[in-house]
């Protein structure tokens, strides 16, 4: 049987169309079911008072959360820092209200993920993006979102919308799958199991995010911090997201998110974080904490072609360690990446930068070896690659370097 | 109530199952294939891309695409590029790959340049793992002519079905032909 391939091409207007009357078709189902959920009005559970889980449904939701937690950290999605996590759960520490049971253990852990999103399951587990760290400047943000998600777990949100819909579990169920649908991350979802899923993905509903704003705030403020700095990375949230075109398929990274956070702050009716008053911003602190991360984040974005945020994170990483190879190799491979004519010169001048800084990093070696490959200099290419082989006799892409030699010794003799 | 809740809740699916599709329009690729199936295995309609598998897609599945290069990846934002190298365009496969928040446990276990059908790409092969602990393969070979990115996968859950069909992915490979398509 020969199959010749279809061509899509000629309904690919028609599907746009079509794509565009469901899209806007969803959105006003969005919009209505968004409004559904912020019809409530009254929390059915006390709340931060309560001993815990005395209630069947809470145990049954705590058990559950631990279960997706470990199907979850077993897949290497964590970012193995114990040093960070330790000041991250420092700073979870100076948030914590004294009203919160003290068998509430809240704990904070870091996602290898560059994409911008925090979220927390009913258990007090809060894990963080390593996009979201990256993109703070000081300890204050970090409060702003740990201080958010502190609400989530001691006010019990996952409990109460559970509570709110257990008679219709059908209904969260197909609404979740139908949303999930939208962002391609139909595996995640199961990773993160339905409590995660709903938390990092789609957020609670509207009022329950709301109470979060509010309470959070004023839990950043109680404990010293400047509210101020929630707006200030909110606001480069979304400067972010609107200028890089970023379409993220997390919470914390949607336009709408972001936006109604900064609203939801703008609209509190007691500015209690326009008062002046002493700050803690330890943003020297932030950053040795955070160093390695800043790093390796912008190699994740670098991947994604995100290529701004990604040198904002190595600007970040050079302010702590300015003599490190990686950022120089880093900065280099956006340069080449780019492939700007201009752009060739600032590859050359990092990569021969992270050389001199070590001179056995062969990565660099080799992206030299490309540029001048590329430009026709074979007997310099020729060079730079015979190095790499000398550093890496057994590289995993020494076909691919071997490949260029013998086309850089055919160039000389051509 | 609830009779219109399920109304809306499937046009809500329907409606975001259609925007699925990342990319948008771009512009036709120049380039189509023809391949010989072997007996056994059947063809799943798609049109964006070729898609046969033996008894299942969860088993086994091989797909093959030619894609215009400017057409924009799911999760990368870079893109193909008529003047790159095999390994280039590698790079941004694995990319894409890594970048995908719904393959987990990624492992790539080869990446080397490779001559498909006397074209010049790359063979890259990697493990993954799904939600439920099945490890999957894949074997992924690609290539670039002009303004095409052609790619032919295999994917089959590691244990048993990766040997027992990668010999049948490897007759495709070797009936693969190019065609030039019309209407480019």
């Amino acid at each position: 049987m020969v199959i010749q391939s279809t061509a899509p091409i000629n309904k690919a207007k028609t599907g746009t169309r079509r794509s565009n009357f469901f899209f806007c078709l969803s959105c006003l189902l969005c919009i209505a079911l968004a409004t559904a959920c912020s019809t409530y009005s009254k929390p059915d559970v006390s709340l931060v008072s309560d001993a815990l889980l005395t209630n069947e449904d809470e145990q049954m939701l705590w058990q559950k959360s631990e279960q997706e937690q470990l199907a979850f950290e077993n897949n290497g999605l964590i970012y193995p820092d114990p040093e960070l996590e330790d000041y991250l759960n420092q700073v979870v520490a100076k948030l914590r209200p004294q009203s919160v049971p003290e068998d509430l253990v809240i704990r904070v852990k870091v996602i290898k993920n560059a994409y911008l999103d925090a979220f927390t399951y009913p258990n007090g587990m809060i894990y963080i993006h390593t996009g979201l760290l990256a993109r703070m400047e000081n300890e204050d943000q970090l409060a702003a979102v740990l201080a958010h998600e502190l609400i989530h777990c001691t006010q019990r949100h996952a409990l109460r919308v559970f509570r709110r819909y257990r008679d219709q579990p059908a209904f969260l169920t197909a609404v979740q799958h139908a949303m999930l649908k939208t962002k391609g991350l139909q595996e995640m979802a199961r990773y993160l199991g339905a409590s995660g899923a709903m938390a990092a993905i789609s957020g609670y509903t509207r009022e329950l995010e709301a109470e979060a704003d509010l309470l959070g705030i004023e839990l950043m403020t109680a404990a010293g911090y400047n509210a101020k700095e929630a707006f200030a990375l909110f606001d480069y949230m979304i400067s972010e997201i609107e200028q890089e075109g970023l379409e993220e398929p997390f919470f914390f990274g949607s336009h709408p998110s972001v936006r109604q956070r900064v609203d939801n702050l703008q609209n509190l009716p007691d500015p209690v974080y326009l008062k002046e008053r002493p700050v803690i911003k330890n943003r020297k602190l932030y950053f040795a904490k955070l160093g390695q991360l800043f790093l390796d984040n912008a190699g994740l974005d670098i991947r994604l072609g995100r290529f701004q945020a990604a040198m904002r994170g190595i600007e970040k990483f050079l302010q702590i360690k300015p003599d490190d190879s990686r950022a120089f190799f880093l900065l280099g491979e956006i340069y080449r990446q780019q492939g700007q004519a201009i752009d060739t010169h600032m590859a050359l001048k990092n990569y021969n930068r992270a050389i001199s800084l070590d001179p056995d990093y062969v990565a660099p070696h080799k992206a030299i070896g490309l540029i001048h490959y590329k430009n026709g200099h074979h007997a310099l290419a020729k060079k730079f690659f015979e190095s790499c082989l000398q550093l890496s006799p057994n590289a995993p892409d020494k076909a691919y370097i071997q490949g260029y030699l013998r086309q850089c010794t055919l160039g000389e003799e051509g | 109530m609830k009779k219109y809740i399920w109304i809306i809740l499937f046009l809500f699916a329907a409606g975001c199952a259609a925007c699925t599709h990342t990319g948008g329009i771009s512009k036709p690729a120049s380039y189509s294939f023809t391949i010989d199936i072997p007996e056994g295995w059947r063809k799943i309609d798609n049109n964006r891309y070729l898609f046969v598998t033996k008894e299942s897609p969860f088993l086994q599945y091989i797909m093959v695409q030619n894609r215009p290069i400017d057409r924009s990846f799911r999760n990368t934002k870079k893109k193909m590029k008529r003047e790159m190298f095999p390994e280039e365009a590698a790079q941004i496969i694995i990319d894409e790959l890594i970048s995908d928040q719904n393959l987990v446990n990624l492992r790539i276990l080869d990446n080397t340049p490779a001559t498909i059908k006397g074209h010049a790409g790359f063979k890259i092969l990697y493990t993954y793992r799904d939600s439920e602990g099945e490890v999957y393969k894949t074997l992924y070979y690609g290539f670039i002519k002009e303004d095409t990115f052609f790619n032919l996968r295999f994917t089959a859950a590691d244990q048993v079905y990766f040997k027992r069909d990668v010999g049948d992915f490897r007759n495709i490979l070797n009936t693969f032909q190019i065609v030039e398509n019309e209407a480019a």
